[in-house]
């Protein structure tokens, strides 16, 4: 089956966001194909190459990131959500006259248009919040 | 509104304001709308309190989800499904609501999320 | 058939908006903050409606109630969650 996920918790709040890299990666080892992961609102501070970890943490970068290089899979960040916390491509940075690119390049930045697309596309649809 | 299982259902849950989701899920429908995708739109719990209306967002700085709201129909998202018994706990009159709110009981709101095939919980 | 994923604590708005649309055919997951809702008080309340709760095991080893859920709530993996999605068409996430 071909499954599409929905983010919208940020990494560092509660277990929601690492219970959606662990989701995925179960899918993946079940024989499933992931079509794309969109994160939406605060799931987009999972693209952040800015974030450091404490040392007994587990960010959920690394997961994310693996996801993306092993299986190809997409990492979606929605534009909106992710230009009003500062999850910024370099083209994003330039256009805006920012300071900084931030976005991890294992994500790409992109409309809702992916999102419904996905959702058209997907056998399954799940979603992760709180 | 037909409720075929290919479609989308797009459950709103949270308060206008409280929560960037609210205006990321009305968003989503107006998405799906625009690339002519057949979606639906649930107003569950707190999510009734979108539809409240003359809100003035100005005064806190946010633009007003009601513009965005009353875009819906124009991409033929022409029935707001609005949980009947939120709108009875909030005190909500339903004469305010928008003419595109239908109100339904919790069996009713638990068929119609049957009658989609994904369900976009905002 | 619905597969209900509640990420709350018991009396939260979302816990309540997804008790009141629980039924006997659906599934129930509790994770995060929702394994909580397998304590005795809110587990009777869910239980009313019928539906088959199930638990994510990571969840409820950090919140140390392994010992403490009643045997008849299966604590699952990552894998038995993707089995749930395989059999159910939809999912409600409650957050």
């Amino acid at each position: 089956m071909n499954y599409s996920l929905l983010v919208l918790s940020a990494p560092a709040t509660g277990t929601s966001n690492l219970a959606a890299a662990r989701f995925a990666a179960a899918v993946l080892a079940k024989g499933h194909s992931i079509l794309r992961v969109f994160f939406l609102d605060a799931g987009v501070e999972t693209g952040l190459a800015t974030r450091v970890s404490p040392q007994d943490e587990l960010g959920t970068l690394p997961l994310w990131s693996a996801l993306a290089e092993d299986h190809d899979i997409e990492l979606i960040c929605c534009i909106s959500s992710a230009l009003k916390r500062g999850v910024v491509d370099q083209r994003e940075s330039v256009r805006h006259n920012l300071q900084a690119a931030t976005l991890h390049p294992a994500f790409s930045i992109g409309g809702l248009g992916l999102l419904v697309e996905a959702t058209n596309k997907s056998d399954r649809l799940v979603t992760f919040g709180g | 509104m037909s409720s075929n299982s290919g479609q989308t259902l797009v459950v709103l849950r949270h308060s206008p304001y409280g929560s960037g989701l609210s205006r990321s899920g009305i968003d989503a429908a107006l998405a799906a709308g625009a690339f002519e995708q057949s979606v639906n739109v649930l107003f569950l719990g707190a999510g009734v309190l979108q539809l409240i209306p003359e809100q003035d967002a100005s005064t806190i700085g946010s633009k007003n989800i009601g513009k965005n709201i009353a875009s819906l129909p124009l991409y033929d998202i022409e029935t707001f499904w609005v949980d009947a018994q939120a709108t009875a706990k909030f005190g909500i009159d339903p004469q305010v609501l928008p003419p595109q709110a239908r109100l339904l009981d919790r069996d009713a709101l638990r068929t119609l999320m049957c009658n989609h095939q994904h369900l976009l919980s905002f | 058939m619905i597969l209900h994923t509640l990420n709350a604590l018991p009396d939260t708005p979302a816990f309540n908006d997804c008790l009141s649309l629980l039924s006997s055919q659906d599934s129930l997951l509790l994770l995060g903050d929702g394994v909580y809702g397998a304590l005795p008080e809110p587990l009777t309340v869910l239980e009313r409606s019928g539906v088959a709760i199930c638990a994510l095991k990571s969840d409820v080893a950090a919140a140390g109630l392994t010992d403490v859920l009643p045997a008849h709530i299966r604590q699952i993996d990552y894998d038995e969650f993707v089995v749930l999605t395989e059999k159910y068409p939809r999912q409600q996430a409650w957050y």
